[in-house]
């Protein structure tokens, strides 16, 4: 029993998979901590908004517009009165929630129609990729226009499903290629020789050796999907107006007076989108170069 | 032993690839048969069709332009051919299963060697998960893997050649398939490690008491393994006889010419022999006429003419060549041997 124990410890001691060196190399890559740090902290601060601070960040206080930074306010407030950092911390809940559900839906898609596609290849493969074309194609703004006009009361939600349906195609191409290149090693005509049927084989075989790719894809997703709700919300087809979102907050800054006098109003937000799309960048890099064997680290 | 039902039998099979629209034939008109317990060798050159027909039986062709254009495979009595893919997926693996070639890419780089081992018997029993994981373990015993209940929790690139060869030789004999199909199983190895895994495949052979279809261009395996040997050139089969006969009276000028292309210990020799040219590709195959003439040091000049079919030459022993064809009197043979 205890020989069988002393194994079992040389064995996990030993357990070297990809993973494993994947997970090291990302670790001792300063950088990409530091910004996985800033995320996971801006993440928990958006969630944990309540807590942080007192105010309602709907609520119009008209007896108190425009005040610049200072007691009782620490980032001031806009132009209806509201505590900016309030509308800081809820809008980092609004873009961060759209960021990350657009990204797993995006990724479930993308990952399916590109892995079927690629596998299967022949008239699958072109039925797929034409319509990924066609999706492609859409005139982007213009539907999420006429949508966002359509869905008024949905919230944030038409704004998800929108932005999730319409992005996924650049995704699924590359899952689709790197599908293409991986089911021509001999290790998959080897999964089905021993009797697995095509979507065990996708499963098991090609999508763990794909995984890296389709990773990296998603947190570059993030930070495009983020960039994506404050562009929109900025022209005003995003997040409906009473929502607070990063976008909506910039959308303050199209007065050229606010942008003059008042920086308290934008520069915070503006700033807050920055440094987090940097750091989500920060960590697809990270995850590039940890997934890439041949990187030194 | 003659009188038995075959296993296995191909026959009359046609499978080409599409290549630039035109339909080009790698495999052409290949009938042979393996009986139960048969160890039967497939030789002859890179490019002769051999891993082709394998393919072929196992369902394996790239789907994209590979495809059987005719005859039958008959496993059991059933045409493989003409089953689903369900119906394949049952049968590979479970009745028949495969070794290939190059042991470092026939394993999953990302997935430790237990989960594919466990692989093959939860695709084709219902076994509980420690139980199948714990046939693994003495499935790799049994191939003469040391420490293999570590061994299972560890990846391909922690194992050597030999050791992977044995992993994959494991999961093919899991679930005791019937016949066992190894496509030059030996070749990416040691000279060293070849022997041993020759072996290795050859005691399990009797243990599993499993026909195999043995797919090589190594005669001296073929000397080591083979009851009975079918030599291939450019997609046919240009001979098909016992092993003994094979190496003591071989007939088709090929098979003649792969025997003397062995380095002999026993003879000086400064240079090796060859056969002069390359295997016909399969956009260049001679529309008619034998497709060996170019190289075969016995041509004739009916050889470009017209097509030799398989004959029986003698009991057990067919010949592709006109020089054994009855129904073509040899006057001209002489002329042809001279040169």
């Amino acid at each position: 029993m205890e020989a069988a124990e002393t194994n079992a410890a040389k064995v996990k001691m030993k357990k070297q998979s990809p993973w494993t060196i994947a997970r090291r190399k990302l670790f001792s890559n300063k950088l990409a901590m530091i910004s996985l740090a800033f995320l996971i902290t801006v993440t928990v601060m958006a969630y944990a908004a309540p807590l942080l601070t007192g105010y309602d960040p709907s609520r119009v206080d008209i007896m108190s517009r425009g005040l610049p930074p200072g007691e009782g306010h620490i980032l001031g407030t806009d132009s209806s009165g509201r505590d900016i950092w309030t509308l800081l911390l809820y809008g980092a809940r609004t873009s961060l929630t759209i960021g990350f559900v657009c990204m797993f839906a995006i990724v479930i898609i993308a990952t399916f129609v590109g892995s079927v596609s690629g596998y299967f290849g022949g008239w699958v493969d072109a039925v797929l990729m034409r319509f990924t074309d066609f999706i492609m194609n859409f005139p982007f703004l213009v539907f999420v226009i006429v949508l966002a006009s359509i869905f008024r009361g949905a919230g944030i939600w038409a704004l998800i499903i929108v932005l999730s349906a319409l992005s996924w195609t650049g995704a699924a191409r590359v899952v689709r290629s790197k599908v293409m290149s991986e089911k021509e090693n001999e290790y998959v005509m080897a999964a089905t020789s021993i009797g697995g049927t095509p979507f065990k084989v996708i499963r098991k075989h090609i999508l763990p050796n794909v995984m890296t790719t389709i990773i990296v894809q998603a947190t570059l997703l993030l930070a495009v999907m983020i960039v994506a709700e404050t562009a929109l919300s900025f022209l005003g087809f995003g997040v409906p107006q009473g929502t607070p979102s990063w976008g909506n907050m910039m959308t303050e800054a199209r007065d050229p007076n606010v942008i003059r006098t008042q920086w308290w109003v934008w520069i915070p937000p503006g700033l807050a989108i920055t440094f987090t799309i940097l750091a989500i960048n920060f960590i697809g890099e990270g995850f590039k170069d940890a997934f890439n064997p041949r990187s030194i680290r | 032993m003659n009188q038995q039902e075959p296993l296995l039998e191909v026959d009359g099979l046609h499978t080409g690839f599409t290549i630039d629209g035109d339909m080009h034939y790698a495999v052409n008109n290949v009938s042979f048969s393996v009986k139960p317990k048969e160890v039967v060798c497939i030789v002859g050159e890179s490019g002769c069709g051999k891993s082709v027909m394998s393919l072929s039986i196992m369902d394996l062709l790239p789907k994209h332009n590979g495809k059987i254009d005719k005859g039958a495979i008959r496993f059991q009595g059933r045409d493989l051919t003409m089953l689903s893919d369900k119906e394949m997926n049952h049968i590979r693996g479970r009745d028949i299963s495969m070794i290939f070639q190059e042991p470092m890419t026939a394993l999953n780089p990302v997935l430790t060697i237990g989960f594919q081992m466990d692989e093959v018997l939860m695709n084709h029993t219902d076994l509980k998960a420690d139980e199948i994981r714990r046939r693994s373990v003495s499935l790799l015993d049994q191939v003469g893997i040391s420490r293999s209940d570590q061994i299972v929790n560890e990846y391909p690139h922690q194992l050597s050649g030999g050791m992977r060869q044995r992993v994959m030789i494991a999961m093919a004999i899991a679930c005791q398939p019937k016949l066992l199909i190894a496509d030059e199983p030996t070749t990416a190895l040691d000279v060293t490690v070849q022997a041993q895994i020759l072996e290795l495949i050859q005691k399990i052979q009797d243990e599993v008491g499993m026909a195999m279809l043995l797919i090589t261009h190594d005669l001296g395996v073929v000397a080591e393994m083979a009851d009975r040997v079918v030599v291939m050139y450019a997609g046919q089969v240009v001979e098909d006889t016992d092993v003994d006969t094979l190496f003591h009276d071989p007939k088709h000028p090929y098979t003649k010419a792969l025997l003397r292309s062995i380095p002999r210990m026993d003879e000086k020799q400064e240079e090796l022999d060859t056969i002069k040219g390359i295997v016909p590709s399969l956009k260049n195959m001679p529309q008619q006429g034998c497709r060996f003439v170019d190289r075969c040091p016995e041509a004739m000049d009916k050889c470009r003419e017209i097509d030799p079919q398989l004959g029986e030459e003698a009991q057990n022993h067919a010949v592709r060549c006109l020089l054994y064809d009855a129904s073509f009197p040899n006057e001209q043979k002489q002329r042809g041997v001279g040169s």
